[in-house]
This record gives structure tokens, sequence and C-alpha cells, in this order.
């Protein structure tokens, strides 16, 4: 008992969400500013749907994440389990039974959520080392099955014909992109206001609370667990909806999506944005992909010396956490209300 | 009865490579609580260098591997002073991870700028392509090298961490870091000099493993997770425990290639959630540092 | 007078250190109890046992008539036996008023609640508010703990205490590292604690404790010394050779 009460002690220590008190008057800006931004890029950038579409999906992935470390303090790189146990549902959903798109995200979120539940009741109680092994072979056995029931997933061929119906019998998937980007863009900023209302919640106070100190959490008579395991199973219905976009959207499904490399992609991309902030996992997203996209062009390994060496830099000139440096560098707002 | 004793020996083989590399992972893990996940990266300049060195320059093998031991040692020390130094410890999981992820790509980076893209091989010895009798088997005489290098290995450790004065040392900060630092142990030099034997235990591995782990720049990414796993398995800091773990993993995983394909690492990561869910710091995890 | 906690031979062995030995004792509504004792008596460790931080060797320990000492220190706390601590342990990114909103949630078990706006939960404003201003921390409210003065956030703990509407109420040193300037707005807080409460207080500084104790409770070396009323105690010639033995300054 003891010692896991000093593990989850340290754990507590190591991620520290941002104050979301001090922000909340300016935080209903975001989700607009993202739609909006996310349309003007429709119509500026016609050429690069595919690519603005991929963003849209991954970072709902990231705000997955986001709630899972910077909310829940659970350092993970098992995330991709969840996205790629959606996308492959919602795959193989689409090309057995039913291929309307809803469908198609709400199987994916159940599938993703129900993994999530069950993996996390069994792992959450483990902080830190030990938790970062155990997400990382729940990814592991996920991408193992899947690889295995190839008559099912297509092994590592991947899963293709995926077809969706035209969103709401209306909008066909063109070949030029454009439904499935507003598709993906809407489903993105219903993702936003989602988790933005759960971080608002009393039950994503309580998050924060776990996240900070788990045992004074314990002291006022709740259990820091199951506030764990909820917030697990809630971030892995987003992320098994962002797999169902991405099959959705690319109409493929392959052994990728369910990877130790997607996990960590999805950390550089949140922490790049900030973590404990949504808004921060678009950011991130978008930067780390829109710059992907340009360097990696000509040879992807320019773009991982440079992905490398920022990483790095963050880490060494961001001194007391990555967390605390990020919100400092987007501090305006600190400042402004420090008086209050 | 023939399959069996494939198994066994390209497992045990497979075993021991894991074993050398992993051990290192362990030992840094469990003495400065840094998950590093660029320890593969390591072991792939090992490999490289060694290739280089017995491919372009023509040494030969065992000049080649001292040299690759070497030059990897030397050339990850810096890396200890200016970046693992500020990461070590318990409660920095997320720095460690952010910034051995970003050394690891930096590191594929640069071995793909260097060496190019394509699969590099080291060329083994006249005295290692050929077979070994062994009563009425015959075992592949690389095989045999490298089952024999991972025994020296294991008895090399045991060796210098219980009969050793470092060894001493390093156990004793292993179990009480404060009270090892009360008792006047330079930890920093303690942690650059075990840093050095992890690293030097990843090129070693690196190379030996060529044949079974090929060279490739992605090598860094693609077995770092297989190291964790005999890790965390294996308990951190654990010398026996990693031994033991990466034997069964080598094991299960070509017993799996060999009778129902690809399903051996699926058992291992099964096995590893229960374990780890039953002993959170490893099935193994014993006082042997 | 009903007794809300009742304590009966409480021991706790560590291998085979005796840390509490066979300690009874009862607090019933209303009383304000001061548990004393030198530096490692075993104050806290009485305390740990009691609120289920570390479990018993030996005896068992009552809430409101309800044996509680199988169960689990969260458990305890949602039957009503709430503790502060002895260092401030806070949030640190959290603001005061985000405190009591959670303590309040917590109590009505309303956490779970995913979709629902914390400034919109029916009644907590109202609740949360008189909390403030009942520890003066209304002007605060908005405040990050961590750049709370340290008597502010004693006063914080006191009201996360009282948000859970405990039917006792242990506080550990409450003013302990309080300047001076400070712990006066703490004691007045403890005189204004409701009347039916049930109150354990560990203290040192004996002026609070014969200003705040109807009765007593000596601890030494994990026993019981002896207990009763503050004059009773105050003319103990066992406890004055505990203090002078151990402590050559009582403040």
């Amino acid at each position: 008992m003891t010692s896991v009460a000093e593990r989850d002690g340290k754990a507590g220590r190591m991620t520290r969400p941002a104050p979301l008190g001090r922000r909340r008057d300016l935080d209903w800006i975001g989700i607009p500013l993202i739609a909006a931004a996310g349309l003007a890029a429709y119509w500026l950038l016609p050429e690069d749907l595919a690519l603005l579409t991929r963003i849209a999906a991954s970072a709902l992935f990231v705000l997955s994440l986001d709630l899972v470390l910077g909310y829940g303090g659970i350092a993970t790189l098992g995330q991709a389990a969840m996205f790629g146990t959606g996308a492959y549902a919602a795959g193989i959903l689409a090309v057995n039974w039913n291929n309307d798109p809803f469908a198609m995200l709400a199987v994916g979120g159940l599938a993703g959520g129900l993994l999530a539940l069950v993996t996390g009741a069994l792992i959450l109680h483990a902080r830190g080392l030990t938790l970062l092994m155990l997400t990382i072979a729940v990814g592991q056995i996920v991408q193992e099955v899947a690889n295995k029931a190839r008559d099912w997933t297509g092994g590592s061929d991947g899963l293709s014909g995926i077809d969706p119906a035209p969103v709401l019998g209306m909008f066909r998937f063109d070949m030029f992109g454009h439904t499935s980007y507003l598709f993906a863009l809407a489903v993105l900023v219903v993702g936003l206001v989602v988790a933005r209302r759960i971080v608002r919640s009393p039950f994503g106070l309580a998050c924060r609370g776990v996240s900070e100190d788990p045992l004074r959490i314990s002291a006022i008579g709740g259990s820091p667990k199951s506030y764990l395991v909820v917030l697990y199973a809630v971030a892995g219905v987003i992320a098994g909806v962002a797999g169902a976009l991405t099959a959705v959207t690319s109409g493929i499904v392959g052994l990728d999506s369910t990877g130790f490399s997607w996990s960590a992609e999805a950390l550089v991309m949140l922490v790049l944005g900030g973590t404990g902030r949504l808004y921060g996992a678009v950011i991130g997203t978008a930067a780390f992909m829109g710059v992907h996209h340009i360097l990696a062009a000509n040879d992807p390994y320019h773009w991982m010396a440079f992905i490398g060496l920022f990483l790095i830099g963050i880490v060494l000139f961001l001194p007391g956490g990555i967390v605390s440096g990020v919100e400092r560098l987007g501090g305006l707002r600190r400042g402004k209300e420090g008086g209050a | 009865m023939e399959t069996m004793f494939g198994i066994a020996v390209d497992g045990v083989a497979y075993g021991m490579i894991l074993f050398i590399i992993s051990v290192g992972l362990s030992v840094t893990l469990g003495l400065m609580r840094v998950v590093n996940l660029a320890h593969g990266a390591f072991a792939m300049v090992g490999g490289y260098v060694a290739s280089y060195a017995a491919q372009t320059a023509g040494l030969p093998y065992g000049v080649a591997l001292v040299v690759a031991v070497a030059l990897t040692v030397l050339a990850t020390l810096p890396l200890e002073r200016l970046l693992y130094r500020r990461i070590y410890g318990s409660a920095n999981e997320l720095a460690q991870v952010l910034l051995t992820i970003g050394l690891t790509f930096v590191i594929v980076a640069g071995i793909n700028y260097l060496f190019g893209p394509t699969l590099k091989r080291i060329p083994l010895p006249e005295l290692l392509t050929g077979t070994v009798e062994l009563g009425p088997k015959a075992i592949p005489t690389h095989r045999a090298f490298v089952i024999g290098a991972g025994a020296a290995t294991l008895l090399g450790l045991w060796w210098l961490l219980e009969r050793t004065d470092f060894g001493i040392r390093l156990r004793a900060a292993v179990d009480d870091p404060a009270m090892a630092a009360a008792l006047g142990i330079r930890t920093e030099r303690l942690y650059l000099a075990t840093f050095a034997l992890g690293t030097g235990l990843a090129a070693l591995g690196g190379v030996l493993g060529a044949e079974l782990l090929p060279l490739e720049p992605y090598y860094a990414i693609r077995y770092i997770v297989l190291f964790l796993a005999v890790v965390a398995v294996g308990g951190a800091g654990s010398i026996f425990g990693s031994a033991a773990a990466a034997l069964a993993l080598g094991i299960v995983d070509t017993a799996g290639k060999y009778l129902i394909p690809n399903f051996g690492e699926f058992f291992f990561y099964v096995a590893l959630i229960l374990i780890l869910f039953r002993w959170p710091h490893g099935f193994f995890k014993g006082r042997t540092a | 007078m009903t007794a809300l906690l009742e304590v009966e031979g409480l021991s706790k062995n560590f291998g085979g250190l005796q840390v509490a030995s066979d300690i009874s004792m009862t607090l019933s509504a209303g009383d304000r109890c001061a548990l004393i004792g030198p530096n490692g008596a075993g104050k806290t460790t009485f305390v740990n046992l009691v609120t289920g931080v570390i479990p018993p060797s030996a005896g068992t320990i009552r809430l409101d008539g309800r044996d509680v000492t199988r169960l689990s220190a969260a458990e305890r706390v949602r039957l009503g036996l709430i503790r502060s601590f002895q260092v401030a342990r806070l949030f640190k990114s959290m603001t005061v008023r985000e405190h009591l909103e959670l303590a309040v949630l917590q109590r009505d078990r309303r956490t779970f609640r995913l979709f629902a706006n914390v400034a919109r939960v029916a009644g907590l404003a109202d609740e949360v508010a008189e909390l403030l201003g009942s520890m003066g921390l209304t002007p605060v409210a908005h405040t990050a703990v961590g750049s709370l003065a340290y008597g502010q956030q004693r006063l914080l703990e006191i009201a996360l205490a009282l948000a859970m509407k405990p039917k006792v109420l242990i506080l550990d040193e409450p003013a302990a590292g309080v300047p001076h300037s400070e712990s006066q707005r703490i004691l007045d807080a403890i005189d204004r604690l409701p009347k039916d409460l049930a109150v354990l207080m560990i203290e040192h500084d004996m002026d609070l404790v014969f200003r705040f104790a109807s009765s007593i409770i000596v601890l030494a070396q994990g026993r019981l010394l002896c207990s009763g009323t503050a004059k009773q105690i105050a003319a103990d010639p066992r406890v004055r050779e505990v203090y002078l033995g151990s402590r050559t300054n009582a403040h």
C-alpha cells in the first residue's frame, strides 16, 4: 500500500495541468476561431485538402491524448491502441455491414471507449515508468491482434475498400476531398465542444485534482483510480472516433494506426501545442503535420532531424517542466489575469 | 525433434542479443531512473560503426567490434553530460520520453545522412560462417558465438556488480541513492560510468545482433519497444531478470515463428501485462542490482 | 450525548516496534478535545490509524455507532470522518473557489457528471460563497492556491474540511507555521466551528490547547498517558514529567 501511495505522490508531480480557471474568460473564442480557420483553409488551400483532412482527424486524436495527459496526468505511449481499434471497428463495419459515416463514427467511438475502459481498469493502478510500459504493451497487443486477424483487418496489407455512404444521404465523398474535409472539420469541432464541456464539468475538476495529488482526493472521499479510468475511457471514445474519422475520410486502415510510433507522434504534437489546454492539441497537430508536409516532401529524414532537435530544445530550454514552460511561452493571458 | 532443436538454438541466440542490449537499458533505468528511448539508437550506432569499420575500412571483425563499442561509448558520453543529467529521476517521465524520442529522431536522421537508407551488413569472418558440431547436432557458428558472447556478458556483469568496488557502489546507489550520496559515493561519476556501461552493452548487442536485427535507419524506433518490454518484465536494474525475460521472449518469439507464425510476440505482451499487473516492478526484480 | 467516535484498544506494530498500544477514547457531539504529547509520542500515527491511512494491528474504531475499522480512508471520509492536514496539502494550480467546489461536489457524489457545468450546479455557488465568507476567504476566491499566504492556506484547509459536512473533525496542528499576525483568524475560525461537531485537535501550543479544549488526551510513547478536563491535565504531575523530560520549553 505504502509503495503505491508513494508512486502516486511522485507521479502527481510529474505533470502539472495548466491552471484552467484563469483562462476561462477567453476560452469560448477558441472553438469558433478554429472553425473559422478551418473554413478559411478550405478556401485558401484547395490543393491540400487531403492533408487538411488528415490534420483534422489527427487533431481529434491528439485532443484525446490531451484529456488523458493534460487533465489526468497519465503519461501514455499507447493512445494509438484506441485510435486503431476505432479505425478498424469502423472499417470492418463499413466493409461488411453498414457504411453510413455516422454509424462508423459511433462504432469506432464505442470500440475505442470499451478498449480504454477495460485496459484502463487493468493498468491504471500503476504510475510512472510501469504505466508507460503497460500502455506500450496494450498498444503492441492490439497491433498484434490486428496483424493476426487477417480475415477481418487485412493484416499487414491494411484494410481497404472502405466506401462510406453519403453524409446524411446527401453529400457524397467526392474524389477531390471536399466532403471529407468539411466532415472531418465538423467532427473535430464537435469533439472540441464535447471535450471543453467535460473539462469544465465537476468530473473535469475532480480529474485535475487527481493529476495534482491523488492522495488528497482520497482525503476528501474520492477514488483517484475511478476518475482516471473514466477519463481514460472518455478519451478512448474520442480517440476511437478519430480513428473512425480517418477510416471514413481515407478509406483505408493500416497497422501503423495502432502502433507505438503513432502514439509517440501524438505526444510530440501535443507537447508542441501545449498540454492541458485543448486548443493546444489542434495547434500542435496543425504545426507538426504542416511542417512535416513541407520538410518531408524532399526527405523524411530532414523532418526527423528538425523535430528531434526541437524536442530536445523544449526539454532543455524550458526549465521547470515542459508544461509550465509551454505555458510561459503562450502566457500572454497569465500576465493579464495575474491580479485577479 | 530437429525443429525443437532449431527453435532452441535460434531462440536462445535471439534472446541473448535481446539480453545484451536490454540489460544496458535495465542498468541505467535501475540506477538513474531514466526511460532511455534512445537506447535502441545507441545499439544501431554501434552496428553502423562496426559495419563501416569492417566493410569500408576493411578491419577484421574482432577489431571492428571493439572499435564500434569504444566509439559509441565515446560519442555518447557528452550526451550524458549535456542532456541526460538533466532528466534523471522518476519525477521526469514526460521530459525523459520527449528528450530521448527527440534524440532518437536526430540519430536516425544522422545515420541516414551518413550511411543512406539501405540495409547494412557486418561481414562475418570465415571463422564464424560454418557450423560447429555438438555431438550429433550441428549449430551455425555465428549462433554459437552469440550465445557464448551472451553468456560471457552475463558472467562479466555478474562479476562486475558482485565482485568489484564499482559494483558495490552501484548497488548501494540503486538501493538508496540518498544514503549512497551521504556515504560519500560520487554519484555523478557513478552515473557517467553506468551510462557508459549501458551504451557499451547496447553497441555490443547492436554489432553481434546485426544478423538477427538488421541494420537500417529505423532500427532505433523499430526495436526499442522490444528492449523496453524485456526490462519491464525483468525488472529495472536486475541482470538475471533481464536475462530470463530476454531468453523467454527470444524463445517464445522464435517458437512462434516456427509453429504459429508471429503469435509469439502477442503472447509475450499478454504475459507482460499480466506480470506487470501482479508485480509492478517486474517479475524478477531481485537484489542483484 | 451520543458517542460519534469510539476508539477501543487501538494498537499498531511496525515489525517489532510498537508505535501505538491499546489506545481507547470517545468523542461525542459537541466535544472539543485536544490530543497532546511530546514529539514522537505517536500522535500522527494515531490520527493515521483513526482516519484509515494505515491499518491497525488490533482494536476497533466506530464512527457514529458503525464499525469502520476495515474501511478505507476514502470510505471513512464519506461517512463524515474528516481531517485537515498538518502541512497544508492543496492543489497548487486550483483556485480557492475550485477547492471548495470540488469538496462539495465530492461530498454530494456529483463528481461523475461529465457534461454538467460546474458554474451551474444547483446550490453549489451559494454553498461555496457561504464557506468562503465564513472563513474570510471571499477576497481570494479566484486566486490560485500556490500564490496564497500560508495562513490563508490553513484557513482553506479548515474550510475544505467543513465543506464535507463532517461529524468528526480532526485538526492536525491547524496553526502550525502560521505567523502570529495571521494566527488570530485561524483561532477565530476554530471558535466558530459548528457546535454539534466533535472536534479532535492535535496541538503543541499549550495556550491554544487550553483556550480551545474542554477535554485533553495525553499520549506518550504510543500509549494513552491520561485524559481529563483541561484543569485536571494541567495539574497532573505525570504530564509535567513527560513534557519536562523531553521539552524544556512548551512554547
